[in-house]
């Protein structure tokens, strides 16, 4: 393993496990700047977790060991989602591979387990948030596959190690179908980190959580996992941002230079994005993510008229 | 091409002379014990004891399709023209019998218990033991009588069974329409074997003419896509399956419906081959279409039998996918994906067999414990029934494909091959490859979001009526076979690689993947199931344990500081909502509220809503209605009266010596 391969190695945990929750932190700093508040430091998040993991927990009634186990899945599969992430397009040989399908797979199953346990619990809070992120999941899945086809023509490879290096490409610039591809996956983000237009992280009314419903009855460390889970979320769809859409230098510690570079620019549009959007309501969202499929249908047909260069 | 057609047709070959193999007398002695199974079923009393003596002879007969794929020399013969009955067995064959004895046995066991709550058991369990003989016959065959005749069998064994089991106008009803449409569609199966016997196809004559090999494709994809349910032709299934008891169920769900994609596997894969492009496109639309409408149309279902119907044709729709990307690949030239994205549609075959079949033995055993199984009337009963409800959930989990159980292995496999349809074709085959890809991943959330429904409204929660609070788990008999099967889902999804590169060898074009507990596939992404369960079921513990034990305060669920009040609880029309309103305009859901009023006051609100099933409403019922008024207006032909038939006789009379004196019947 080369050096630079342990870095990125490095980062993949580190940058995965202890960076992920300053993300959320930043962008509600940001949008605070932006609303004229001073707001709570970017370091909040990290404050939460703590007094999160000191607290004591809830055991409502009924339920079952599949309350227990949901956020402890939950945690898991993003964990393991982390270290298939590239990091400035290298990624130690990790025996869960780098496969982008499995890593859809991983963060069905956390959805999976966070919406059975909303079920547990049948609180109707709970269900509710989970019956409209479900819904949204579904156009979710099949925009972001449709972004992965279109990435995958140069390389036919849907391995994301291979996938972060069509990035280096110079073509890539003039490539429509490339630039279809991010845009339909700007939208995934926006729906899979649970930002507005699509949820409100910050609402407190719990008629209109969608992330946030089923999470409702957790409190202590199942809480603290669920929230890291949060964080991580972010983590990977905008480290995936960054590495398979952003033209970029080949050399390793220029890519990482281009990533730490970004991070902080997308929390910023996150919180642009939040402060000028309201939210839309929830029929619309699966249109709104819809609407990245067609975009990619035409980034196909723009690759065909290109030559399938 | 010619050189890799002849290579294929030796080995396929019929043997004269040769001694029988040691698979070949295991084979046949465990057709024969399944057949005393049957007599003893029908002849005695003793219908437990047939039962075990069928799953005996089923076991038997799996262990030596086994070998057989697994590289032991071929049983019996091989494909033959003329119409002399042969019996033989090749790998493709090999495979099937060890996805028959794989469901078959564990339902045979099962049913040693639960037939006693059944009516007639002995006839039961006679009958399904024929099913069962049907089932072997027909993967058996190796000439075209003896196909259509075991085919034929195979349709009327279940129809049989659930004529003895339910008495009711509508369940005989459901039945006529089964047998209906599976015969007015059956008649593709017959044409297409027919006319590729005459030609001796089935000998290894190969197949000219455009127009021929044309028809034949047609003729097999309504045929035998008909039996397989696959979407607009499916309108039997939903009817069917549920009413027959649970073994019956599984074998119809997990294998009957197989056994019709193995008929067009051999048709479009072996007889008919190569096949043009538009055959492999056709298929790639059906398979979407049913995998999308069978998942859309199941999540609206409340009653958990015809719930799992729809999601069997769900996975048909993905089975046939995968059958479709390899016949695009085949006509692209791509042999070695070609052979991957066979290998996927068999390897989804074989996983929808062991969970479809677990799940409606599951839900035989939860209409024992509480009767009917509508899904708003069930709740709590993981807690009730640990073992049933465990090897449920884990059923569930396997079927909405997540990582790391066999349904995901395989539904990757498929993404995969679908993403190089996109990836490795021209224009028009890449959008259709890229429509499939994003259909598949829409089935997959779908799927995901109808079973936590399933699994919520059934096994979690507070149980909704008194019969439900007081459920226990069926005795051992029926448990064992549940925790089989589950424990089959895991090793499945564990372990695919393991199984991968022999299926690969079934299919068209040879490509030669490493055996190992990943599956990898070449220069792409790489599916370590191993590793991701290892980590997961390693990670999930810790986090527990790291979570757990700490002092947690017991308090109801939150409702905003209200009691949850059983009338709260959410419903399975409820928790789709989001969904139902989103596509409102292509399931055209009807909704009806009725609020009674006396002297002002509001007595009653009854609030009625149904999804309807648009392929009944707009494709089956007009044919139908169409079909009676012809059948109403020809009877008019019948008056009874003598006079009138003698007068049909002399207009005929007359007619014919018109036409003779013309000279048109010379």
């Amino acid at each position: 393993m080369s050096a630079a391969t342990a870095v990125a190695g490095v980062v993949q945990v580190v940058g995965g496990v202890a960076v992920a929750p300053l993300i959320p932190g930043i962008v509600q700093r940001v949008k605070a700047r932006l609303q004229g508040r001073p707001g709570p430091s970017a370091l909040q998040p990290y404050r939460e977790l703590r007094r999160l993991w000191r607290k004591s927990g809830v055991a409502p009634t009924p339920r079952t060991i599949i309350y227990e186990l949901a956020p402890a899945t939950v945690a898991a599969s993003l964990l393991i989602a982390l270290v298939m992430l590239p990091i400035g397009g290298r990624s130690p040989g990790w025996p869960v591979g780098n496969d982008a399908l499995v890593l859809v797979g991983l963060l069905a199953l956390g959805r999976f387990a966070i919406t059975l346990a909303a079920w547990d619990t049948a609180s109707g809070f709970g269900l509710m948030g989970a019956s409209r992120e479900l819904t949204f999941a579904v156009a979710v899945e099949a925009v972001l596959l449709l972004v992965l086809v279109l990435i995958a023509f140069p390389g036919a490879s849907t391995d994301l190690v291979a996938l972060s290096a069509q990035a280096t490409r110079p073509a890539v610039w003039g490539e429509p179908a490339h630039w279809a591809a991010a845009f339909a996956f700007g939208l995934v983000v926006l729906a899979e980190t649970g930002r507005q237009p699509v949820d409100n992280p910050d609402t407190h009314l719990e008629l209109t959580m969608v992330h946030e419903g089923p999470l409702l009855e957790y409190a202590g460390r199942e809480l603290a996992y669920l929230q890291w889970a949060a964080a991580a979320r972010h983590w990977i769809m905008l480290v995936l941002a960054t590495e398979l859409f952003i033209p970029q230098p080949g050399p390793f510690l220029a890519r990482l230079a281009v990533l730490a570079g970004s991070l902080p620019l997308w929390c910023v549009l996150l919180a642009v994005c939040e402060t000028t959007q309201a939210k839309m309501r929830i029929l619309r969202v699966p249109l709104f993510v819809g609407a990245g499929g067609a975009v990619c249908l035409l980034g196909l047909a723009s690759w065909f008229a290109g030559g399938g260069s | 091409m010619a050189a890799r057609s002849a290579g294929r047709h030796e080995r396929a070959a019929p043997l004269p002379g040769r001694a029988m193999s040691a698979a070949g007398i295991v084979c046949v002695a465990g057709a024969a014990v399944v057949g005393c199974g049957v007599l003893l079923a029908l002849g005695t009393h003793a219908w437990r004891l047939a039962l075990t003596v069928q799953a005996a002879g089923l076991s038997a007969v799996g262990v030596s399709g086994a070998a057989v794929l697994f590289g032991a020399p071929h049983m019996g013969v091989g494909f033959r023209g003329g119409f002399a009955p042969a019996f033989g067995v090749d790998r493709l064959s090999g495979f099937f019998l060890v996805v028959l004895s794989l469901i078959a046995v564990p339902a045979a066991v099962y049913a040693r218990d639960a037939l006693r709550d059944v009516p007639h058991p002995r006839v039961v369990a006679g009958l399904g033991g024929v099913f069962s003989v049907a089932l072997v016959g027909l993967v058996a065959a190796r000439d075209v009588a003896t196909f259509l005749g075991f085919w034929e069998l195979m349709t009327l064994a279940p129809a049989s069974v659930i004529l003895v089991v339910r008495q009711d106008e509508r369940a005989r009803r459901d039945v006529f329409a089964y047998m209906a449409i599976t015969h007015l569609g059956g008649t593709g199966v017959w044409a297409s074997m027919l006319v590729l016997s005459v030609h001796g196809a089935l000998g290894g004559v190969a197949l000219h003419g455009g127009g021929v090999r044309a028809l034949v494709a047609v003729a097999a994809i309504v045929g035998f896509g008909t039996k397989a349910g696959a979407m607009p032709l499916h309108s039997w299934l939903p009817r069917a399956h549920p009413l027959a008891p649970a073994n019956v169920s599984a074998l119809m769900s997990g294998v009957m419906i197989k056994l019709a994609l193995y008929g067009l596997i051999r048709v479009l894969f072996t007889w008919d081959r190569p096949v043009p492009l538009w055959v492999g496109l056709t298929l790639l639309a059906l398979g979407a279409l049913s995998a999308v409408g069978g998942v859309l149309y199941a999540l609206f279902q409340h009653e958990l039998k015809r719930l799992l119907a729809f999601h069997s044709i769900e996975n048909v729709g993905i089975i046939v996918l995968g059958l479709g990307a390899s016949l695009v690949f085949a006509s692209m030239g791509r042999w070695q994906w070609s052979a991957i994205a066979f290998a996927a549609a068999l390897l989804h075959t074989l996983n929808h067999a062991v969970f479809k079949a677990l799940l409606f033995l599951g839900a035989g055993s939860f209409s024992t414990a509480v009767g009917a199984l509508e899904l708003d009337r069930l709740g709590g009963l993981l807690r009730r029934m640990p073992w049933t409800g465990g090897a449920f959930a884990v059923g569930a989990m396997a079927i909405a494909g997540l990582p790391p159980l066999n349904g995901f292995a395989s539904e990757w496999m498929t993404l995969e091959s679908l993403l190089h349809v996109a990836v490795y074709g021209p224009f028009g085959v890449s959008v259709a490859g890229a429509l499939a890809t994003a259909a598949l991943a829409a089935t997959a959330a779908l799927a995901v979001f109808c079973f936590v429904k399933v699994i919520g409204l059934v096994l979690l929660g507070a149980p909704r009526r008194p019969e439900t609070a007081n459920a226990e788990d069926p005795p051992v008999g029926m448990r064992g076979p549940l925790v089989f099967l589950a424990g089959l889902c895991v090793v499945l999804g564990v372990v695919p690689g393991l199984l991968v590169p022999t299926l690969a060898q079934l299919g068209p074009g040879a490509v030669a993947l490493s055996r190992g507990a990943t599956v990898v596939l070449p220069s792409t992404g790489r599916l370590p199931t191993l590793a991701l369960a290892t980590g997961l079921l390693l990670l999930v513990g810790a986090l527990w344990r790291a979570a757990r034990g700490r002092r947690a305060a017991p308090s109801p669920a939150w409702a905003c500081g209200q009691f949850v009040e059983p009338a709260m609880a959410w419903t399975s029309a409820g928790f789709t909502k989001p969904l139902r309103l989103f596509l409102e305009a292509v399931l055209r859901p009807s909704r009806e509220l009725t609020v009674r009023v006396e002297h002002g006051v509001v007595r009653e609100v009854v609030y009625e809503a149904n999804v309807p099933h648009l392929f009944d409403t707009l494709i089956y019922e007009p044919i139908t209605h169409a079909a009676l008024r012809t059948a109403a207006a020809a009877r008019r032909l019948q008056s009874g009266s003598l006079r009138t038939y003698l007068l049909y006789l002399v207009g005929l009379l007359a007619l014919l010596l018109v036409l003779a004196r013309s000279g048109v019947l010379t």
